[in-house]
């Protein structure tokens, strides 16, 4: 087992668990949780582009790049997390969903 | 030179639109002067560019990308289009004054009518069909914002919402047409599609063709389009007036004169273009004679002489048909501005309730008159009769007959309408219990220049071909000197076939008591003309079954994260498997 297969299976498991997790928790907070995972997969695919194309300063830019943006949008989601407990009373997000017929 | 000119009438328009909105609504006196000085100074700069009419690009913009390249051509239908539009325009700001007094929410008014005359001065300047699109969107816009500019008003709502989504159908058209030329001939210039509309694919061309002719018939409001206008009177008078029925609306005869020459070749277009312009000549002018609402006559009357215009440019006559836009600019803004006043004056629509204005608003009564007698094509001292004689002259030449007997017979139906208007607001004995004020002078200002309009524009139509003729290398307009025009008409057997059945349809009125057998044979016609033609069924069919399907696909949107992500994953797949395939 080379490294790049080592790098594909981390990036696919990572990938494949955020996704999972995105389809399965209700939990706003494991929502939040799940996406981290699947950006981390993200950052992973970057930095290893960068290692196989013999370009990996580009790709570690990219990643610390992606790592910023990403602790923003969790910052915010967990803001708003707060926000729809205070005013819902509950963290589920079949709550959130008020275009019910 | 030119470029400046070019940029200064759209810009002065849009500066004037942020001024207006910036000084605020509490300074209402402000408001007024600074929309009326950026109006009329565009009027300005697009009546200084007539004599500067080149058929070159003055501006060029690389925009780069899927946007192509920006140009502006100020070629003689271009720099003809924009003045109408500015000088309209700034006349329907100069009639708000009086009109708007003591609104509420004046910078909402002033500054969409100003963006309005803006975007359609650059959709007649613009060289490329993508800003063509661009601006064809924001008259659109701003066209349905006017219409419901009293927003507490439900059908001034529905009015508005109306004309949005009818001319958003035309405007899907034009985008076609314009992505359609990019991908066949590398770039969006007008100059480009018509010098090469002949190596274009046949199929490709009468889909170009008829996309095109379906966004004039949208923003024309030709048959089965027209609906939108009549419902577009809920907007105060100088907007539903000017902006609607004198300028938006000549957009889409714009286009299909613009585009004539690349498309007169496409079998079974030009035909299908005469009989839209003639069906919709007939039935709106059928609908005008039958209702109360002096607006809506007015709308109708302005749907029936569309359809003149467009049946001019399917017969091959497009000189005809933007001398005949031309004149109906003029009296058609002098007819809704009296009629603009009359409303103002007693408070009403309704004609019934109207009746011996004539002795109360003289000044207006008189230029409405003109106004009246240019519609109906009263011979000689009215430039109305001398553009429609040269429309029916075009049509006995280059189309066929039974197109020819309908426009005719529409001539008729128009004096008959025309003179039952007039007859009903000024003549006769007053039956509204509501005392009439003369006009402000604001308003009678505006009305003046437009009466003088109306009696003498027949006399440049010699240097106005030239001048057109001379710009347009592509369209081959054969034109004379005005003496030749004239001498022309007044010769010809169809002027005096004409003329007869104007008559006619005066006598008509005139002798109505001694046929009140035929009207009541003809009862059920008129029910049928009253109710719309039931296009305004067919019209409430659509918006339900669209509202249905819309309720229907509802299900799909649950607003729940976890089939949402469904969706995108399966998305993903669905492209990973394509593009391994």
């Amino acid at each position: 087992m080379n490294d790049m297969s080592i790098l594909v299976a981390g990036v696919i498991g990572l990938l494949g668990a955020g996704l999972y997790g995105l389809l399965a928790v209700r939990n706003l907070f494991q929502v939040i949780i799940a996406l981290q995972v699947l950006v981390k997969a993200a950052v992973l695919a970057l930095v290893m582009a960068g290692y196989a194309s013999g370009n990996l300063a580009l790709g570690q830019s990219l990643g610390v790049t992606v790592i910023v943006a990403d602790t923003v949008v969790a910052v915010i989601g967990l803001a708003l997390a707060v926000q729809v407990k205070r005013h819902l009373g509950t963290l589920d997000i079949k709550a959130l969903a008020t275009l019910r017929r | 030179m030119t470029a400046w000119l070019v940029i200064c009438t759209i810009a002065l328009t849009w500066l004037g639109a942020g001024a207006v909105w910036l000084v605020g609504d509490s300074r209402p006196r402000w408001q007024h002067s600074l929309a009326v000085t950026f109006a009329l100074a565009a009027a300005v700069t697009a009546v200084l560019l007539i004599p500067q009419a080149t058929d070159e690009a003055v501006i060029t913009l690389s925009v780069g990308g899927m946007f192509g390249t920006f140009t502006f051509v100020p070629d003689g239908l271009s720099v003809f289009l924009t003045a109408v539009a500015t000088v309209i325009g700034s006349l329907a700001i100069v009639f708000s004054v009086n009109y708007m007094h003591g609104e509420a929410q004046l910078g909402r008014y002033y500054a969409l009518v100003l963006l309005f005359i803006g975007a359609m001065a650059g959709l007649a300047l613009s060289g490329s069909l993508f800003l063509l699109f661009l601006f064809w969107e924001i008259t659109a816009l701003c066209s349905y914002a006017l219409i419901s500019f009293y927003n507490d008003d439900p059908k001034a709502v529905r009015g508005g919402v109306k004309a949005l989504i009818i001319t958003q159908l035309g405007g899907i058209g034009l985008l076609l047409g314009a992505l359609i030329t990019r991908t066949y001939l590398g770039d969006y210039q007008i100059s480009t599609l018509l010098a090469q509309a002949d190596t274009l694919p046949p199929n490709i061309l009468s889909l170009l063709a008829f996309g095109f002719l379906i966004a004039a018939m949208a923003k024309s409001a030709q048959v089965p389009f027209h609906t939108w206008l009549p419902d577009a009177m809920e907007a105060p008078t100088p907007v539903s007036a000017l902006i609607h029925a004198a300028t938006m609306v000549n957009a889409g005869v714009y286009l299909l004169a613009r585009f004539y020459p690349a498309f007169a070749g496409v079998a079974g277009w030009k035909t299908a273009v005469a009989t839209v312009g003639m069906v919709t000549a007939l039935l709106a002018a059928l609908m005008a004679m039958v209702a109360f609402d002096l607006k809506r006559v007015l709308a109708y009357s302005t749907v029936s002489q569309l359809g003149y215009m467009v049946y001019a440019v399917g017969v091959g006559g497009v000189f005809a048909s933007q001398l005949h836009l031309f004149s109906h600019a003029v009296f058609k803004a002098l007819l809704f501005l009296g009629a603009g006043a009359v409303i103002h004056a007693v408070g009403t629509r309704d004609m019934r309730q109207m009746g011996g204005l004539r002795r109360q608003m003289p000044v207006t009564s008189v230029a409405f008159m003109i106004g009246a007698a240019a519609l109906a094509g009263l011979p000689f001292f009215f430039n109305g009769f001398w553009s429609k004689e040269l429309v029916l002259e075009m049509g006995l030449e280059g189309g066929p007959l039974w197109a020819y007997g309908g426009m005719v017979l529409g001539a008729g139906i128009t004096a008959f309408y025309t003179f039952r208007m007039v007859w009903l607001v000024f003549w006769g004995e007053p039956r509204g219990a509501a005392h009439a004020h003369p006009a402000g002078t604001a308003m009678r200002v505006a009305l003046i220049p437009l009466a003088l309009g109306t009696l003498t524009t027949w006399l440049v139509v010699g240097p106005f071909g030239h001048w057109l003729a001379d710009t347009l290398p592509y369209h081959h307009l054969h034109v004379k000197t005005t003496a030749e025009f004239l001498r022309d008409i007044a010769l010809a057997p169809a002027t005096y076939v004409a003329i007869a059945v104007v008559g006619l349809g005066l006598a008509a009125w005139w002798w109505r008591d001694h046929l009140t057998g035929l009207a009541k044979d003809l009862r059920g016609l008129a029910q049928f003309a009253a109710n719309g033609f039931g296009f305004e069924t067919v019209n409430r069919v659509v918006v339900n079954l669209t509202q249905r399907a819309a309720s229907a696909l509802q299900l799909t949107q649950t607003g729940d994260l976890n089939w949402n992500v469904v969706g995108i994953v399966g998305a993903l797949l669905l492209v990973l498997l394509v593009l391994a395939g």
